[in-house]
């Protein structure tokens, strides 16, 4: 584009432009950041430390056990414990939702309960769960399976009632029994919402396990947070935090992609960010 | 001789599935839509047979012992015990009112400061290039976990709890506010620039209300969130509230005040749910939901 009177060049291509301010004010954030810790007097070391502190604490916990075993110990307890409750919920739930959306009476007769529950927050549990199991890994599994539970059910529920009833009848022509409807007919129709649900359920149960193990246990990264709390270390709680975010993110990334792949028919339906 | 029998087609098979009389649905009775009487006679039928199996279990000599599972009469009895006497140096009034304070208002706080900014965010392309990626880094981290940290910086009392539910308040207002605006139909604003709007009555007249179903439903999803933080806070954080009060029950193995107070919870819980959804229909009549 040659010289015209009063045209502004444009700085970069299109694409990365937001990238260029996104980078920009993230730069922003960690100087001031950093700022702040590096003038002797505005911010005491105890309430917030340095971001070259931060780093230098995720390194030796990833080779120091602290609390019991390192930063990866504690991350693998914590995934595992979340991996058996939210299997059991989509186990469970996924079965469930079909039936409550497949069998009116049964709707009519769990829908109250159901509902009487979920409304309680899954770390409403938590006492109640400690009671009866004691501070156990049975314990946490119980506060991530009821965090993903009504998650999946719902989701399924919706998915299997909004099923075109015109595909049921053509099924029903065809000589299909109620068995077979479910299984070549429903289920592939339903699945995109039912993966939805999935992932709902998967996020929501890494939320709730993060805060049962602030209650109890001893390993995991929500112990590892609140010890940072008890020893007065805030880098360690930043560290802990910034692991249960990448890890929550990593999650979800991961299931994105295994719905691109298993449902590749399912198009997005929200305009891509620009 | 017998007369000779014509037989044009094999008779149907009996099948349950197909005896209709008319207006009779052909399904089976499992996959009948039932109708409100019935709906209703099923539901309160169902429950009250959970509770009878939940006496029985409970009963003296029964399976469970009362110190895992109250019997229903305890439960009663720890509600009314709850109701007359002041527990832990509040009544249950004020310790439903402090709950509710912190909850509505960490609420409102986070909707004041968080709504603006997110339609800044959806509207105008540089806030949106700007605080898009710091809300990105902060999104994955649960509230719940801010709360140590909460804890560290302000002690355990009322501005930790306040904190916690604001940030976990603050994070979906922003989200689907941005979100709402983003994804109008270009057509109507282009509408209305044809027709001679500004910017101003655009982002008024236009925006605003066509995204005001998305702005409220994020609304509910933050008030959601800032409940189940705000439990979370108060077992943690407290010294007054319903989480407190569970908190403190399970210590002292009042399993019956315990699950008084769980119940409360979840009916606080779903008065907030019904009551967003009034609030779609007063607001946004027109929305679908």
């Amino acid at each position: 584009m040659t010289a015209v009177p009063g045209a502004r060049r444009r700085v970069g291509s299109p694409v990365a432009q937001p990238a260029l301010y996104g980078a920009l004010a993230l730069a922003a954030l960690f100087a001031g950041w950093w700022l702040a810790t590096a003038i002797p007097g505005v911010v005491s070391q105890r309430v917030l430390p340095s971001p070259l502190d931060v780093v230098a604490r995720f390194f030796f916990l990833a080779v120091e056990p602290f609390s019991g075993t390192t930063l990866e110990g504690h991350a693998i307890a914590s995934l595992t414990r979340w991996l058996i409750g939210v299997l059991v919920a989509l186990g469970l739930g996924i079965p469930i939702g079909v039936l409550l959306a497949w069998l009116p009476p049964c709707r009519a007769a769990i829908t109250p309960i159901f509902e009487l529950l979920r409304y309680i927050p899954p770390f409403a549990w938590v006492p109640i769960a400690v009671l009866w199991f004691g501070a156990t890994t049975t314990t946490q599994a119980l506060i991530v399976f009821i965090a993903a539970f009504p998650a999946c059910v719902i989701n399924t529920q919706l998915g299997v009632s909004q099923v075109e009833p015109i595909l049921l009848r053509a099924a029903k022509t065809l000589g299909a029994g109620s068995w077979t409807t479910l299984r070549r007919v429903v289920l592939p129709v339903a699945a995109p919402s039912l993966f939805t649900g999935v992932r709902i359920a998967f996020g929501n149960g890494w939320m709730a396990l993060v805060g049962a193990e602030l209650v109890v246990g001893k390993q995991g990264l929500g112990f590892l947070i609140s010890q940072g709390q008890i020893n007065d270390s805030v880098a360690t709680i930043f560290v802990g935090m910034i692991a249960i975010g990448a890890l929550g993110a990593a999650i979800d990334v991961l299931l994105q992609r295994a719905q691109r792949v298993i449902l590749p028919w399912k198009t997005a339906s929200v305009r891509p960010l620009e | 001789m017998s007369a000779p029998r014509t037989v044009a087609h094999p008779s149907p098979p009996q099948s349950r599935l197909v005896r209709s009389r008319a207006g009779e649905s052909t399904l089976s009775f499992w996959r009948r839509e039932q109708g409100p009487f019935a709906w209703l006679a099923t539901a309160v039928s169902f429950t009250a047979a959970c509770i009878a199996l939940w006496w029985f279990v409970t009963r003296p000599g029964g399976a469970v012992s009362p110190l895992f599972l109250p019997p229903p009469m305890d439960v009663a009895d720890a509600f009314m015990r709850l109701l007359a006497r002041p527990y832990l140096g509040s009544t249950l009034g004020q310790h439903i009112a402090s709950s509710l304070s912190v909850v509505i208002g960490g609420w409102l706080a986070a909707g004041l400061a968080g709504l603006p900014l997110g339609i800044a965010m959806g509207w105008w392309r540089k806030a949106r290039w700007i605080a898009f990626p710091i809300f990105q880094l902060l999104r994955p981290i649960p509230p719940l976990a801010w709360i140590p940290l909460a804890i560290l910086w302000l002690g355990i009392g009322d501005s930790a709890r306040i904190f916690v539910v604001f940030i976990a308040a603050i994070v979906p207002w922003v989200m689907n506010s941005m979100q709402a605006v983003y994804s109008i139909d270009g057509l109507l604003v282009r509408a209305a620039m044809t027709l001679g709007a500004n910017d101003r009555q655009i982002l008024t007249r236009v925006v605003c209300r066509t995204a005001l179903p998305t702005l409220v439903a994020g609304a509910r999803i933050a008030l959601g969130n800032a409940w189940t933080t705000l439990v979370a806070a108060e077992l943690l954080a407290a010294t007054s509230g319903l989480g407190y009060i569970a908190l403190n029950a399970s210590r002292t193995l009042e399993t019956g005040i315990l699950l008084v107070a769980m119940a409360i919870i979840g009916i606080l819980g779903a008065c907030f749910a019904i009551g967003m959804q009034l609030l779609t229909r007063l607001v946004a009549p027109w929305a679908s939901t």
